[in-house]
């Protein structure tokens, strides 16, 4: 048998070579997309969460503040909303109980996170934002503009909320609102 | 060398083969594109959202006959600038991105303003840094109690 007859089945070293650096960079190339996807992916998912704690937490003081009702003494009728660096009071008219009834808020700033509580009467309390609070301001806004009369009242109540993931590095979610309870406001001007 | 008899895989198939595949993750890489996009579109319209509630509280808020009818744009509803010329201050919370736009409209019943219809509009960016605006509208009737 002559040698130039064998036959050569494999691939030449060039071949391979070239093989191996095409599939490396297209690899290379996929990871990478694949890991800035990621990525960008698990920061907004991030924002989402944070996102809908905050927007559930300010839905649910806004239905307790477009409840609240006048009541205690009337030398007192401006201080409906008592609000601390910790806590936010007033009251509500329940329509479950059929009374004017106190909803307290609770904010505990705590090193790893803040926690957001809240609680009726004497029911228990309930947790709203667990360790995710980074920062949290309510302040009370009493204006009385110079109208005709004995001039008009507006109470508002200024938030300004910042919540940030347990684990993650992102800049916190930010929000400012002021919140204005409408029925209360119309109590205010009609006495 | 006799290059007929050789089994591998040639070079232009392998690269058409990757070619495909690359073909096929696209869409899937697209659809984590698409879901951050749809979650920024999403923080925009809460924040679109909550500043139209803050503009129609406060009005909402005054007594009836402060309620002016009128129509009032973003050059109007500026942070401590009067409104409809009363002493009643507009409250804006700072976030330059959204447009604010008032309308207030009366409902007349035998020449008696019964009803104002308040229509906030609240122009907001489509996504973060986007040039494209969308359109979040709220609406109420506020009823005269004096009558």
């Amino acid at each position: 048998m002559k040698t130039s007859e064998r036959r050569v089945t494999g691939f030449t070293l060039t071949e391979i070579l070239v093989v191996c650096a095409v599939s490396a960079t297209f690899l290379a190339t996929a990871i990478m997309l694949f890991t800035n996807f990621r990525q960008g992916y698990s920061r907004s998912e991030n924002v989402a969460v944070l996102m809908q704690e905050s927007a559930l937490f300010l839905a649910r003081l806004r239905t307790d503040l477009n409840n609240a009702v006048l009541s205690g003494p009337s030398a007192d009728f401006l201080r409906q909303i008592q609000a601390a660096p910790d806590q936010l009071s007033f009251n509500v008219y329940s329509s479950r109980h059929g009374r004017i009834q106190p909803v307290v808020y609770n904010y505990a700033a705590l090193p790893d996170g803040g926690r957001l509580s809240r609680r009726e009467a004497n029911e228990g309390e309930r947790v709203l934002i667990k360790d995710h609070v980074a920062s949290l301001t309510w302040q009370v806004q009493l204006e009385r503009f110079a109208t005709p009369g004995s001039g008009t009242f507006r109470i508002g109540l200024a938030i300004d909320l910042q919540l940030k993931a347990s684990l993650g590095k992102e800049k916190p979610f930010a929000i400012k609102t002021t919140i204005f309870p409408a029925r209360l406001n119309r109590q205010l001007n009609s006495r | 060398m006799n290059r007929s008899h050789r089994t591998g895989l040639s070079l232009i198939e392998i690269v058409l083969s990757m070619g495909i595949l690359s073909l096929i993750m696209l869409p899937v890489f697209m659809t984590f594109s698409s879901g951050n996009i749809n979650i920024q579109v999403t923080e925009s319209e809460f924040r679109a959202h909550t500043a139209a509630l803050e503009l129609m509280e406060q009005i909402i808020s005054l007594p009836f006959k402060l309620i002016k009818a009128g129509e009032y744009d973003s050059g109007q509803i500026i942070e401590g600038r009067s409104f409809a010329g009363s002493p009643v201050i507009f409250r804006v919370s700072d976030n330059p991105d959204l447009k604010p736009a008032l309308k207030i409209e009366e409902i007349k019943r035998e020449n008696k303003v019964v009803f104002k219809k308040i229509t906030v509009t609240i122009a907001y960016p489509s996504a973060r840094a986007s040039d494209r605006m969308r359109d979040f509208t709220l609406k109420t009737l506020v009823a005269n109690e004096d009558i």
